[in-house]
C-alpha cells in the first residue's frame, strides 16, 4: 500500500472552541474536496418524549443557513457545482460538503452555515415532519426495515439508543417545535466534543485559518452528559413477523457487540469479513447464495462505535425458502466462534480487505469517508498505514477468541419478516 | 485521438480485427486501474418466453468459464485488491473490475476468456434460477418496482422496453439452460462488446496485450438492433395497483425520445427543471442522482405544499424511444386523485408557459457543473466513457452537452407541449392496503 501511504495520512490539529481538526490530502489526480462537521448529536441524546429532534434537526442543516433560505442554499450550490448532506446516527450527526478543488473557501463557508446559523424555518419542519411520518409506516410495512427495527428492538433494552431508529413516533414528532429543535442545535452542534474533518489540498496551517474565522461562533459549553444503559445478557430470541402481499422475506439474526475502542476490534473485523462482511468471498454469501441457491443477498456487517456496537447477519429470500436460511445462518455463526478458521480463508478475506483500502483512492468521497471514520474514533493519524500490520499480525486463533465476544450467538436474537405464509 | 470536453480524459480507441471496440483513458497517477467490458446486448434483444434472458447471462458469466471455475473470477480480482461486479439494463450490460494499479492482466484475461466461452452448465444455471427469483422477489417488496413495471407494460405492446430487465417470473421459472446458453451464442462476442479500460497504466503495453489476448476470440455476435416499432399510442392507458405499502403512490408516463433524436436536449432540460437534474449531468460524489432539489418545479409544488413527501421526474437515455416519467409519494392523508391532479397541473404549466429565465439559467448551471467533475477516478472514467459509448458513441457526450446548453426556453416549452399529450399518456396508481401497517 506504498501508494497509499501519504494520502491517507492525517494530520490533527486543535481549532477554535474546543473543535478538533482533522485534513487528509485528497488522493492523486482529484479535482474535488470534501469536508464533514461531526457533532454529540446523535439520537442517543433526544429527550424522552422529543424523540426524533435529532434526526430532524440534522435534516434541516442543509435546508437553509444563514442568510439563505432553502431555495437560495439550494442554488448557490448548484453554481458553486457542490452538495450539502446531512446524516445522523445514534451517536453523532454529521454534515458534508463536497465540491470542486477550485470552491473550497465558499464551500466551507456554506458548511459553517449550516452547522452554526441553521434557520429551523417552520415550513422546512412541516415538510420534515411529513417525511418523517412516511419514514416511519415505512418502518413498519416494508420487510427489510421492519427486520431491521424488531432486531434491534430485541436485542437492546429499553432507554439504549442502538435499540431506536431515531425515527420516533407519531406523537413525539408531531410536538416537536422550531424552538425545540433550535434548543438541541445549541446544545450539539458543539466546539468540544466537534470534529471538522477535510480532504483538500491546503495545507493544514490555511485550513485552519480558515475554521478559526468561519466557525469562531461555536458554543463553547460541552454536550451534555450521555448515560446508556449496558446491553443485558440474555438468550437468544426469536421474532416472527408476518406481512402479508410481499414477496420476499428478510431474515436478520444479530446481537450486542463491542464498542471500536475495544483492543479485539481489528480481530472481530476481521472474524465478520470472513463470515459476510466481505460479501462474494464471504461464508454466508457462498453458502446461502453460491451453493444454495437460496437468496440474492447474504451477508454480515460489525457496528462498532463509541457507546458499544453491534453486529448482524442477513439473507433476503422466498416465503418457500427462509425456513432453510434460518439454520444456514445460525450455523455459519456459531461456526466463526467455534472453530478456527482456516490460514488460507483468512488470508484472502484479509488481503481483499486491504485492498478495498487502497480502492478508496479513487476519488476524494471514498477517501474521505475512511478519513471521518479514523478521525472520528480518535484513531492515529497513520491508523491506515499501519492497519495492513496490524491485521496480518493476527492469527485464526485470536480471530476466533474475537468473535466469540463480538458475535456471540449466545446473546442474539433472530428475526423473520414477510410474507410468512406464502407470496 | 478523442478530444474531451470540460474534465474528460483523452481517449485512445482501435478496433480488432473480430469486431472488438477498445477505448484506452490512461489517468496520469491513478493508483487504480479499471476494466469494463460492456455489451450491447440487453433485455431489448429477449423476447416472451426468454425475458430476463440477459439478466441470467450477467450472473451465469460469474459462475464458470474454460480457465475460471465457479467462484474463481471473484478470488482472481479480489485476491489482489479488488473489486467487481456487474449490471444489465434494457439496452446494454456491463462488468467492470478494478484494481490497484499493476494487476491489469488479470481482469484483462478473465474478460478474454468469458466473452465468448462461459460454461453456463445445466447444474449452475439451475443453480443460480433460485437466486434470480429472489433479487426479483426483493424488488417487489417496494411499491415502486410494482409501479415502473405496470407503466413499462402498459405503454409498451410490441417493442420489447415492456418488460424489466429482470425478467418475468413466469420465464424466469421456465426459461430452460438450453435456452440461456443459446442466447449467450447469439449475442454475446466481440462484435457487440466494447472494452474500456481507464486509470493507472501504459497505454502502449496494454494495448500490446489487449491484441494479444483479444485477438484470437473468433468474430462473433448476432446483430443486436431490434427492429419492432412500437406503435403510437391512440389513448391514455391506466392501472390501479394496491398492495402493502406507506401512502398512496403515483406515477405518470409519456412516450419520450430516443438519446439520439433531435428533440432529446429540450426533454432533458425539462427533466432538470421538473425534477431537478438530468441523469446524464448531474453534480455530486455519487454515481447516482443527488437527491431532493428544493427549486425543482415538483418539487415546489408537491413537496413544500405538502401533497407529497417525494416527487422527482426521469428521463432514462435510450437506444430506442421510451418513456418520460414523474412520480410522487403522497403525505400521509393525501389521495391518489389529489395526487393526479398536482401533478398533471405541474406538466400543464410547463407546457403552457415554458420555463422562467432564472430556471433556464439554474438548468444550465447543474449540467455544466456535472459535467465538470464526472470524471473523477478510473471506475467512474471507466463508466462514464462506455456507457456514452454503448448507447451512442464516446463523441456524443461533447455533442449533447454542447445542444443542452444551447436549448432556448421556447424549445423547452415546444417541447413539453409536444411531450406531454394526453393521449400517450400511462397512470400507474399504487393505494397500499395498509393491512399491514399497525402504527
Amino acid at each position: 500500500m506504498s501508494s497509499a501511504d501519504d494520502s491517507l495520512r492525517l494530520e490533527y490539529a486543535d481549532g477554535p472552541l474546543g473543535l478538533r481538526i482533522a485534513r487528509q490530502p485528497p488522493p492523486p489526480g482529484a479535482v474535488s474536496f470534501s469536508a464533514t462537521y461531526l457533532g454529540p448529536a446523535g439520537w442517543a441524546y433526544d429527550a424522552r418524549g422529543q424523540e426524533g429532534v435529532a434526526r430532524i434537526t440534522t435534516q434541516l442543516l442543509t435546508s437553509g443557513a444563514g442568510a439563505r433560505n432553502r431555495i437560495s442554499l439550494a442554488r448557490f450550490l448548484d453554481r458553486a457545482g457542490g452538495t450539502l448532506a446531512a446524516h445522523c446516527d445514534p451517536e453523532s450527526a454529521e454534515v458534508t460538503v463536497w465540491g470542486p478543488a477550485t470552491s473550497v473557501r465558499p464551500l466551507l463557508g456554506v458548511l459553517a452555515d449550516a452547522v452554526l446559523r441553521p434557520r429551523f424555518e417552520p415550513a422546512d419542519l412541516e415538510r420534515v415532519r411529513r417525511q418523517v411520518y412516511e419514514r416511519q409506516l415505512r418502518e413498519l410495512a416494508q420487510p427489510s426495515s421492519r427486520a431491521d427495527r424488531e432486531l434491534h428492538a430485541a436485542i437492546f433494552p429499553v432507554g439504549h439508543p442502538f435499540r431506536l431508529t431515531g425515527m420516533g413516533d407519531r406523537k413525539s414528532v408531531a410536538r416537536l417545535h422550531s424552538s425545540d429543535l433550535a434548543q438541541f442545535h445549541a446544545r450539539h452542534f458543539t466546539g468540544p466534543g466537534g470534529l471538522l474533518v477535510a480532504t483538500t489540498s491546503l495545507r493544514l496551517r490555511s485550513l485552519l485559518g480558515l475554521v478559526e474565522r468561519l466557525f469562531d461562533e461555536l458554543p463553547s459549553d460541552p454536550p451534555p452528559p450521555l448515560r446508556v444503559p449496558p446491553p443485558v445478557g440474555q438468550r437468544p430470541k426469536d421474532v416472527r413477523i408476518d406481512l402479508p402481499g410481499h414477496s420476499q422475506v428478510e431474515v436478520r439474526m444479530g446481537g450486542p457487540s463491542i464498542a471500536r475502542s475495544d483492543p479485539a476490534y481489528p480481530a472481530a473485523y476481521l472474524a465478520d469479513e470472513v463470515l459476510g462482511g466481505a460479501t462474494l468471498l464471504s461464508r454466508l454469501f457462498t453458502r446461502v447464495r453460491s451453493k444454495g441457491g437460496l437468496a440474492y443477498h447474504a451477508s454480515s456487517h460489525l457496528e462498532a462505535m463509541k457507546l458499544g456496537g453491534y453486529w448482524g447477519a442477513e439473507a433476503g429470500t422466498g416465503a418457500d425458502r427462509w425456513r432453510r436460511v434460518v439454520p444456514m445462518l445460525r450455523q455459519e455463526v456459531e461456526r466463526i466462534a467455534g472453530e478456527t478458521i482456516p490460514a488460507a480463508e483468512l488470508d484472502l478475506v484479509r488481503e481483499s480487505r486491504l485492498g478495498e483500502v487502497a480502492l478508496a483512492l479513487e476519488s476524494t468521497s471514498d477517501a474521505h469517508e475512511l478519513a471521518v471514520d479514523v478521525a472520528y474514533n480518535g484513531l492515529a493519524a497513520d491508523h491506515w498505514v499501519t492497519w495492513p500490520s496490524v491485521l496480518r499480525s493476527l492469527s485464526p486463533g485470536e480471530v476466533r477468541r474475537a468473535a466469540e465476544i463480538a458475535l456471540d450467538r449466545g446473546r442474539s436474537a433472530t428475526v423473520v419478516a414477510g410474507p410468512l405464509g406464502g407470496a | 485521438m478523442i478530444r474531451g470536453a470540460g474534465a474528460r480524459p483523452k481517449v485512445e480507441s482501435f478496433r480488432l480485427a473480430n469486431g472488438l471496440r477498445v477505448l484506452l483513458a490512461p489517468l496520469e497517477g491513478s493508483p487504480t486501474s479499471s476494466v469494463w467490458v460492456w455489451y450491447q446486448v440487453g433485455s431489448k434483444n429477449e423476447h416472451p418466453g426468454i425475458t430476463g434472458a440477459s439478466h441470467w447471462v450477467e450472473h451465469m458469466l460469474f459462475e464458470g468459464s474454460p480457465r475460471y471455475a465457479k467462484g474463481a473470477i471473484d478470488r482472481a480480482i479480489i485476491e489482489v485488491g479488488g473489486e467487481l461486479n456487474a449490471f444489465t439494463d434494457t439496452d446494454f450490460t456491463a462488468y467492470f473490475s478494478t484494481v490497484p494499479r499493476g494487476h491489469l492482466s488479470v481482469p484483462l484475461d478473465i474478460e478474454s476468456d468469458r466473452m465468448t466461452r462461459a460454461l453456463l452448465t445445466d447444474a449452475e444455471v439451475e443453480r443460480e434460477r433460485t437466486v434470480i427469483h429472489s433479487e426479483r422477489e426483493g424488488n417487489e417488496n417496494w411499491p415502486e418496482f410494482r409501479v415502473e413495471e405496470e407503466t413499462y407494460q402498459l405503454a409498451f405492446r410490441v417493442h420489447p422496453y415492456r418488460w424489466d430487465a429482470l425478467g418475468r417470473k413466469e420465464d424466469i421459472e421456465r426459461l430452460t439452460p438450453a435456452e440461456l446458453r443459446a442466447y449467450y451464442q447469439k449475442f454475446y462476442g466481440t462484435r457487440n462488446a466494447l472494452l474500456v479500460v481507464s486509470g493507472g497504466f501504459e497505454p502502449r503495453s496494454t494495448a500490446a496485450e489487449i491484441r494479444r489476448r483479444f485477438s484470437k476470440l473468433p468474430a462473433s455476435g448476432a446483430d443486436v438492433s431490434v427492429g419492432h416499432v412500437e406503435p403510437a399510442a391512440r389513448g391514455e392507458r391506466r392501472a390501479e395497483l394496491s398492495g402493502p405499502g406507506t401512502t398512496p403512490y403515483l406515477q405518470m408516463a409519456w412516450r419520450s425520445p430516443a438519446l439520439d433524436d433531435p428533440a432529446t436536449p429540450a426533454t432533458m432540460l425539462i427533466d432538470t427543471i421538473l425534477g431537478g437534474e438530468s441523469r446524464l449531468f448531474s453534480a455530486g460524489p455519487g454515481w447516482g442522482r443527488a437527491g431532493e432539489h428544493p427549486s425543482a418545479r415538483l418539487c415546489r409544488a408537491l413537496v413544500e405544499k405538502g401533497l407529497a413527501v417525494r416527487a422527482t421526474s426521469e428521463w432514462r437515455p435510450r437506444v430506442y424511444p421510451s418513456l418520460f416519467t414523474v412520480q410522487a409519494q403522497a403525505a400521509r392523508g393525501v389521495s391518489l386523485d389529489r395526487l393526479e391532479t398536482a401533478l398533471g397541473n405541474v406538466v400543464e404549466r410547463l407546457a403552457r408557459g415554458g420555463p422562467t429565465t432564472v430556471e433556464m439559467q439554474d438548468a444550465r448551471t447543474r449540467i455544466r457543473r456535472g459535467a465538470a467533475l464526472a470524471y473523477e477516478g478510473a471506475s467512474r472514467t471507466g463508466f462514464r466513457l462506455g456507457y456514452f459509448s454503448v448507447l451512442h458513441s464516446p463523441e456524443y457526450e461533447d455533442k449533447l452537452f454542447r445542444q443542452l446548453l444551447a436549448v432556448r426556453a421556447e424549445e423547452v416549452r415546444d417541447r413539453a407541449r409536444e411531450l406531454f399529450r394526453t393521449e400517450s399518456r400511462v397512470v400507474v396508481r399504487y393505494e397500499p392496503t395498509g393491512g399491514s401497517v399497525d402504527e
